[in-house]
């Protein structure tokens, strides 16, 4: 009896089973930011009886990828980085290497190993505080907790590439099958907004501080680098790293791109680079994926949206058949892919074309189209000026982001039967938010060449100097990732989008549109067909 | 905008480097009518609410109005979430998963409505497979819409804060039609809510 009971409480003091060997790097950062345990079981954590278990008890779900917390409402979740912990919170953050994030508390003690341990298994602070309920408590074994608090020692903590004392490094991509005119554009964009931004800076001075300990955001002049690729897109990948490694930095801000963006998306992620990319027209639809954040879904957007429409269409237009026409390797043929996928009772055709005479080409495409077709066209101006004239079909839809929206060419005969998708706010709802990036252009002279394509990319030099005054001096890769996540939704102005919005686990901004036609066979005027749809 | 906003945060940042515990609480305790016990991490409230004439999309993409969801006459227990929110939401949504359970244990058949505060994420799709993920059963839908409908609906509430990131946890119970409607704020336990509901099927 003795002895059982011995046995139990030595069971009690060893709080789970598995002790041994410590648990690999890879093993704690699964650990910390999916919530499996070294031995693959799912972490569970105890909040006062409710268990928490998996992804929601992972560290990350709350203090972030990066440590450096939060905040949710009233509710402050303070940073973890062991930066933080192991050293008493300074009255007026001497530290000044330490990231300065809102959950900062001043006037604390260090946490020491044990302390920590005691905090994450049982509740109680260093002080002896009892922490708050929304902390769960954790049963780690000792190599597992020892492994944890290692982790958190070297969590954001190390210099940032692309970070110097006097400059932040940006990069933007351009793919060599980028549209030539945009090119121009958003690179004029970039260029004078990081002028601007330099034209402020004021030099080396210390940092200013009020008298409250707060200090206030740390100038420094922005510097931007054009990584303009070339060759097959299986050779961007590694034209990138060595880019990256030649020139490192914080982030890239932009980008174009033709046919595919998946690699520079893989590069993003791959090297842990934030991209924040408003003017990509095919993004890699893979919302796990951390550092590459995009504006829209771009051209799967509109074949959500279409999608959605055929479904509705279906029975009164008595649609038997989908004719989907695309220039062989463009983004169009993805969006066809996806519009295939999701058009369940119809029959789908495509007619990918090569590039040859292309009224030739898109007259034999539509050669034998029925009464009973729905005709979808994912097509460059060019293409769409081309088109000969419409066969008897019952429907056609446009991709309006492929064929420049109001400003498509498309043949008087099409205007009338033709619906585009406008994945941006209507033209005439959006005139008072564009008063601001067109007004900046006129003030600073940028040439507007492509007024969308600098819209956006006004609209991302803006969000990223928004974020980065936000985050005082913590310049930290995923920390940036996560303030445009929590600050996005905040923003009333953003040029051709109603509103825009992030949180943890979503990569697409904006996440809807309109289906609309033209009100007239000449000019640019549209009617909406729908309200704002979120397919 | 940017300015006003980034010194009412800075604001807020000093309060919170003043407080020391991790948590800032809830909103400021309202004296409660019913005088009923106090609960422990949540202060009450009461008030009306005129529920607007909106629509609203349910987790099995029903389009539905919102008064005719709410006014069955059965017990309402309705909070807001959001599907990828990190920290306060699924919280809430395992106390609704317990409540649901002391309530299935019960007489009661209330009615548990989580409406979505991201409604152009949360699609119906989205929120059927939350509302598995959490337990949800026959009695406890979830609510999506238009971002006007689904702000239409906060407002109602007076919990609109301009943004989701902005959000408080914050739980509406109503005893039936033609009642008052009483607010919790902050993190009420399953059983703290299923003992309000109950006062407030007694008192009615």
């Amino acid at each position: 009896m003795a002895l059982r009971t011995l046995t139990l409480l030595v069971l009690l003091a060893v709080p789970v089973a598995g002790a041994g060997a410590t648990p690999s790097s890879s093993a704690t950062e699964r650990l910390y930011r999916q919530g499996v345990l070294p031995s693959g079981r799912l972490l569970s954590g105890d909040r006062e009886g409710m268990m928490v278990e998996g992804a929601t008890a992972a560290c990350a779900t709350c203090h972030r990828r990066s440590g450096l917390g939060s905040w949710e409402g009233q509710t402050v979740i303070p940073p973890i980085i062991g930066r933080y912990l192991f050293r008493p919170g300074a009255r007026n953050v001497e530290d000044v290497d330490l990231p300065h994030v809102q959950g900062y508390v001043p006037r604390r003690d260090a946490y020491t190993d044990a302390t920590l341990a005691r905090a994450i298994r049982d509740g109680v602070d260093q002080q002896g505080r009892k922490l708050s309920y929304l902390m769960p408590r954790y049963k780690l074994d000792d190599p597992t907790m020892a492994s944890l608090i290692t982790y958190l020692k070297a969590l954001t903590s190390g210099a940032v590439p692309g970070v110097e004392a006097e400059t932040l490094h940006f990069a933007t991509v351009i793919t060599p099958d980028a549209d030539p005119v945009a090119r121009e554009g958003m690179l004029g964009v970039l260029r004078q907004f990081f002028a601007d931004k330099n034209a402020g800076y004021r030099g080396s001075t210390p940092p200013m501080r009020s008298t409250r300990g707060v200090m206030y955001r740390v100038d420094r002049k922005w510097q931007l680098h054009v990584w303009e690729l070339s060759g097959p897109p299986d050779t961007w990948e590694s034209q990138l790293e060595e880019r990256l490694a030649a020139t490192p930095v914080f982030a890239v801000i932009s980008g174009l791109g033709g046919a595919t963006w998946a690699p520079v998306h893989h590069f993003c992620e791959r090297e842990a680079v934030p991209c924040l990319l408003p003017n990509v027209d095919l993004p890699v639809s893979a919302e796990q994926d951390f550092y590459p954040v995009y504006f829209s879904r771009g051209v799967l957007l509109e074949a959500n949206l279409i999608a959605r429409q055929l479904r509705e269409d279906q029975a009164h237009l008595r649609l038997r058949r989908v004719v989907q026409l695309y220039r062989e390797g463009d983004v169009g043929q993805e969006a066809a892919r996806t519009l295939g996928a999701s058009a369940p009772g119809l029959e789908v055709v495509t007619r990918p074309f090569k590039g040859g005479d292309l009224k030739t080409e898109l007259s034999a495409s539509l050669l034998d189209t029925r009464a009973d077709d729905a005709i979808v066209l994912w097509l460059r101006p060019a293409e769409l000026a081309a088109l000969p004239s419409p066969p008897a079909s019952a429907a056609v839809y446009v991709s309006g982001l492929m064929g420049k929206l109001e400003y498509s060419p498309l043949p008087p005969t099409w205007r009338g039967l033709a619906r585009l998708t406008y994945p941006f706010d209507l033209p005439e709802q959006r005139r008072v938010r564009m008063d601001f990036p067109l007004g900046w252009f006129k003030v600073r002279n940028v040439r507007v060449v492509d007024e969308r394509v600098q819209t956006d990319t006004y609209l991302a030099c803006v969000i990223l100097s928004e974020t980065l005054g936000h985050m005082l001096d913590s310049f930290v890769r995923d920390y940036l990732v996560e303030r445009v996540e929590v600050l996005l939704s905040h923003r009333l102005v953003n040029g051709y989008y109603p509103r825009l919005g992030l949180a943890p686990g979503q990569r697409f901004a904006s996440k809807g549109g309109y289906l609309v036609h033209f009100a007239s066979a000449d000019g640019r005027r549209l009617a909406a067909d729908s309200g704002w749809i979120v397919p | 905008m940017p300015a006003s906003r980034s010194r009412s945060e800075a604001l807020v940042l000093l309060v919170a480097l003043a407080l020391p515990s991790v948590s800032l609480g809830s909103e400021p305790r309202v004296q409660n009518h019913l005088e009923a016990r106090a609960m422990k991490r949540a202060t009450r409230s009461s008030l009306d609410v005129a529920l607007p004439e909106v629509d609203l999309v349910r987790d099995d993409g029903r389009v539905v109005s919102l008064p005719d969801e709410l006014n069955d006459g059965a017990p309402v227990v309705l909070t807001f979430i959001f599907t990828k929110c990190g920290t306060i939401c699924p919280v809430m949504s395992q106390t609704f998963g317990r409540l649901q359970s002391t309530l299935a244990g019960g007489r009661t058949k209330a009615h548990l409505v989580s409406i979505s505060i991201d409604p152009e994420y949360d699609t119906p799709a989205r929120l059927a497979e939350y509302g598995k993920g959490v337990g949800a059963g026959l009695q406890w839908h979830f609510y999506t819409g238009t971002v006007e409908a689904t702000q239409a609906a906060q407002r109602a509430f007076a919990t609109f804060r301009g943004d989701k990131m902005n959000h408080t946890p914050v739980t509406f119970l109503r005893a039936g039609l033609g009642s008052r409607w009483e607010r919790i704020d902050g993190f009420a336990s399953s059983d703290e809510l299923a003992g309000e509901l109950h006062q407030l099927l007694v008192v009615r």
